[in-house]
């Protein structure tokens, strides 16, 4: 089909805000993404001799570990959480969640503090029982440290998404599988797994990605990452150029992987032409396989969410005298502000563009959709100079515009939260994207099908019929995106307004200094509110099912 | 079903409404310095800075009291603030860049971000060798890069310099952060300036060589790993350790009084120091009340607080350095223009790639 067609076809206000929509977000990671082509300078030949290699290598072995053992504990606590009984289970169904309100620096900071030399650890060992351990033993900062903290922080991800699935989907299907004779492992394997598949890759790629684009965790521990290449050449040898260079190549290896995906997997999708699917009964296990079962949840809860908030709660009150100020009242405002904004921008976009691919449904307009992940695939702090230049950009055209009203400044977006916003926007819309495309194929194209023969137009039936039955899936995108914008760090930080903090940026403020108990107060904020968050999204899911 | 929808349609109409609402009400926040009227009177001076430190934030608040001008900050990394700046050309609203190392301020300087300016008291209050050649930055505030060792197995007369570092007896003995960081780039790049490239590259390669381990976390963990065994020595900055010594975590407390801290090459060419320093950006829009500002940090008032709430040493040569400071000793410093600094960092980076310096 080509592109004259499709277009004719497709002519509608869905497409056409698509098309806008994703020129924009285009618009400041192309201005990275052309920079792939640049002619190489000295710099260059620098870093592919001497950092490339050993980089690329490190970054792999992170990236798949952590994909794995995401995979694992993810995909084992949704099936067991929506399988079987066991004690505590109504809780552990969101509390399982909760890691990712943690953001993986601040994890990785918590758990070395609780692991270093003056930890608790190693501190009650001395003190207390006179032991000196090796040190060696308690060194978290190598890889798989870093794949330890990724995995506990970031599974939540496909936890969420693969639970949502199989608890809506599944139950025909295991129900049969059981009948037929098939053992739990034999049902996990053959029938979980593959069943599930799209929405396991979904929340595995967003834990890839983020890991990909993650400089906090990796530099905190002195891992030499793709990253750090391109923060050595930015930094380090002040070439930008080289910079975005690298960054528009990582860009370009996730685009593809994401876009292959996208097109093998093609029509191969498991929807059904049945909203409301039966729920999936939980059946109760011997006692002895229900304790394990629990001890494995307990311990999975523990270490994501428990031992570091213990952790962070022991330090703030070690520091909150000294840091606590009216001025926290402000910077709670700023976040939850700005992440009520960006969400809600975010699950719009993602709507309209999710919509439009879904009824143009070819495998062109899939993969076109894979656009708004690029935003998500490289380095906060590389993005957001693409946003800048954008905006600045903007404000020189928009000058006439401002001399019209009155206004003396040469530039009004850049000094403004709009730009953050938009950044903000740019970079999360993949994670409001997945759970809404993962809904929209679900629930398949009959009924819009059956409505638009009935009469009604897109836009009616898009209210009336569509946004119903995936109400959840958004509602999952909107928590999501709200909490990553609750936890990000680098756009806010080269981004922000004159006077604008959050607690996110307030955290770095100590921890960047390597005050790690002082950034307690503000991270503890950002976990709570982050977590009631999740709360509010379990407690409107439960009471929706009702 | 109905009326679930209904109640889902009227809560993003609710929530939207809200979100207006509370945009009006943000305003105030996240005003632009240029509408902010009330400060029109004694004017604003808009601050882009990389130093997070509350010593700063209570010294802002100290000028405003005094002068009544404003003083509006983003609060960033050194390297990202100096991307932006750079990027807003013209039309920034930034009248300061102030950030932790001079090698970056000489970077702003090479980029043409800053200006030169001529204050008498600016000049009479900072020694000119913590100021930029042609007066576009000032050195506001100093740290050495010093070496601390195990009190108890180390003594002072077993070291002397950072050259003595490289030499056998060390051998996984010696611990130092990733060569990522700019206090270790800078302190190579002060070698590069001071003995040469080769000398420079020599040394790295005698530290890569030496390392008790993989480079890992920060100047703070670098003395920790010394009371713990990993290694015998530390190169780490005075500022750290005066933190490390007044943490309210006791058992940090502890680790610091366990280390003796010692000022290397007081025989040879002097210590490693940097400064923190700000300089007026190019197209200040408050170029006055920007030298007004620089001119307060640099009285013996500010300079005072900066030593005793956040353990810099003064550049100020009237100001005495804070008792746990001064109870370090004096020290010979290296004899060197902190402008080398920028002008080598790219070499440092690279020659510490290059010996494999993780």
């Amino acid at each position: 089909m080509n592109v004259f067609r499709f277009f004719r076809l497709h002519a509608n206000s869905w497409s056409i805000m698509s098309i806008i929509f994703m020129l924009l977000i285009l618009s400041p990671t192309l201005s990275i993404f052309v920079q792939i082509f640049e002619k190489p300078n000295e710099n260059w030949t620098h870093i592919q001799e001497f950092l490339l290699k050993n980089y690329i290598q490190n970054t792999i072995t992170i990236v798949f570990f952590t994909g794995l053992f995401s995979i694992l504990v993810g995909v084992s606590l949704a099936w067991f959480v929506t399988a079987y009984t066991f004690p505590l289970r109504r809780f552990f169904k969101w509390g399982l969640i909760l890691p990712l309100a943690i953001p993986p620096y601040i994890g990785a900071y918590t758990y070395h503090g609780i692991v270093n030399y003056t930890g608790v650890l190693q501190s009650t060992l001395r003190n207390e029982f006179n032991i000196t351990a090796n040190p060696a033993y308690f060194d978290i900062m190598n890889i798989p440290g870093a794949i330890f903290i990724f995995t506990i922080f970031l599974y939540p991800y496909v936890y969420i998404i693969t639970r949502a699935y199989l608890e809506q989907q599944s139950a025909s299907l295991i129900e049969n599988a059981r009948l037929l004779g098939s053992g739990p492992l034999e049902l996990f394997f053959h029938v979980i797994m593959p069943i599930s598949r799209t929405a396991i890759i979904g929340g595995a790629s967003l834990v890839i990605l983020e890991v990909l684009n993650d400089y906090g965790v990796v530099s905190y521990f002195g891992i030499q990452v793709f990253t750090t290449a391109i923060f050595q050449a930015w930094f380090g040898m002040s070439d930008v150029a080289s910079a975005i260079k690298l960054a528009g190549m990582l860009m370009a290896i996730v685009f593809l992987i994401l876009f292959l995906e996208k097109v093998l997997r093609g029509r191969k999708q498991y929807s059904y032409s049945n909203a409301k699917v039966r729920p999936l009964e939980p059946i109760s296990l011997s006692r002895e396989k229900t304790i394990l079962l629990f001890v494995y949840v307990l311990f999975i809860f523990t270490i994501g969410f428990l031992i570091p908030f213990v952790q962070l709660f022991q330090w703030m009150m070690l520091t909150y005298e000294k840091v606590i100020s009216p001025d926290f009242l402000q910077l709670i405002f700023n976040s939850v502000y700005v992440s009520l904004i960006s969400s809600f921008l975010i699950m719009i976009i993602a709507l309209v563009i999710g919509n439009f691919t879904r009824l143009a449904d070819s495998p062109w307009s899939k993969a076109v959709s894979r656009i708004t992940v690029l935003g998500y695939s490289i380095p906060g702090a590389v993005i957001a100079i693409g946003v800048l230049t954008f905006f600045l950009w903007l404000d020189r055209h928009l000058n006439m515009v401002y001399t019209a009203l009155g206004i003396d400044a040469p530039i009004i977006l850049s000094l403004s939260l709009v730009m953050l916003i938009f950044a903000y926007v740019s970079r999360f819309l993949a994670i409001g994207f997945n759970p809404v495309d993962a809904g929209f194929d679900k629930i398949g194209r009959s009924f819009t099908e059956a409505s638009r023969l009935l009469g009604t137009s897109l836009m009616r039936t898009f209210f009336k019929v569509d946004l119903p039955m995936i109400r959840g899936a958004v509602f999952g995108g909107f928590t999501l995106v709200f909490i990553e914008v609750m936890k990000e760090l680098p756009l806010t930080l080269l981004l922000q307004p004159f006077n604008f903090y959050t607690l996110s940026t307030k955290a770095f403020q100590y921890a960047n200094d390597e005050a790690v108990h002082e950034a307690a107060l503000a991270s503890m904020l950002i976990i709570l509110i982050s977590g009631l968050s999740i709360f509010v999204f379990h407690a409107v899911l439960e009471k929706e099912k009702k | 079903m109905a009326t679930t929808k209904t109640k889902f349609l009227s809560g993003l109409l609710g929530m939207s409404l809200l979100m207006a609402a509370c945009g009006n009400e943000s305003e105030p926040a996240t005003t632009a310095p240029a509408e902010n009227e009330e400060a029109q009177e004694a004017g604003e001076v808009n601050l882009y800075t990389s130093r997070h430190y509350e010593t700063d934030d209570a010294l802002f608040d100290q000028f405003t009291e005094e002068t009544g001008i404003e003083v509006n900050v983003v609060k960033g990394e050194a390297d990202e603030l100096g991307e932006r700046l750079s990027r807003e050309g013209e039309a920034t609203e930034a009248d300061l860049y102030y950030t932790a190392d001079a090698g970056r301020l000489h970077w702003a300087k090479e980029k043409g971000l800053l200006q030169p300016v001529e204050n008498d008291s600016l000049n009479e209050n900072i020694p000119e060798n913590y100021r930029d050649v042609d007066n576009e930055w000032f050195g506001l505030t100093k740290r050495a890069r010093v070496i601390v060792y195990a009190k108890d197995r180390v003594t002072p007369e077993d070291l002397s310099t950072y050259e003595a570092l490289t030499e056998d007896k060390w051998n996984k003995k010696v611990l130092i952060r990733s060569s990522d960081n700019v206090y270790n780039q800078s302190l190579v790049a002060s070698f590069i300036s001071l003995n040469g490239a080769d000398a420079a590259k020599e040394w790295s390669q005698g530290i890569a060589n030496n390392l008790a381990r993989d480079p890992e976390g920060g100047d703070r963990d670098q003395a920790k790993a010394v009371v713990a065994g990993i290694g015998d020595v530390a190169v780490m900055n005075t500022y750290y350790f005066g933190q490390l010594l007044n943490s309210e975590d006791p058992e940090e407390v502890k680790v610091a009084e366990q280390l003796g801290v010692f000022f290397p090459n007081q025989e040879t060419n002097g210590t490693h120091v940097n400064v923190s320093g700000a300089g007026v950006t190019k197209h200040a829009k408050n170029k006055e009340n920007a030298i007004a500002l620089l001119e307060f940090l640099s009285s013996e008032d500010a300079q005072g607080q900066f030593s005793e709430a956040n353990f810099e040493y003064p550049v100020n040569a009237n100001v005495e350095p804070a008792e746990l400071l001064a109870s370090w000793g004096q020290f010979k410093e290296q004899d060197l223009n902190l402008s080398e600094l920028g002008k080598y960092n790219a070499d440092a980076v690279k020659l510490m790639n290059e010996v494999g310096w993780k």
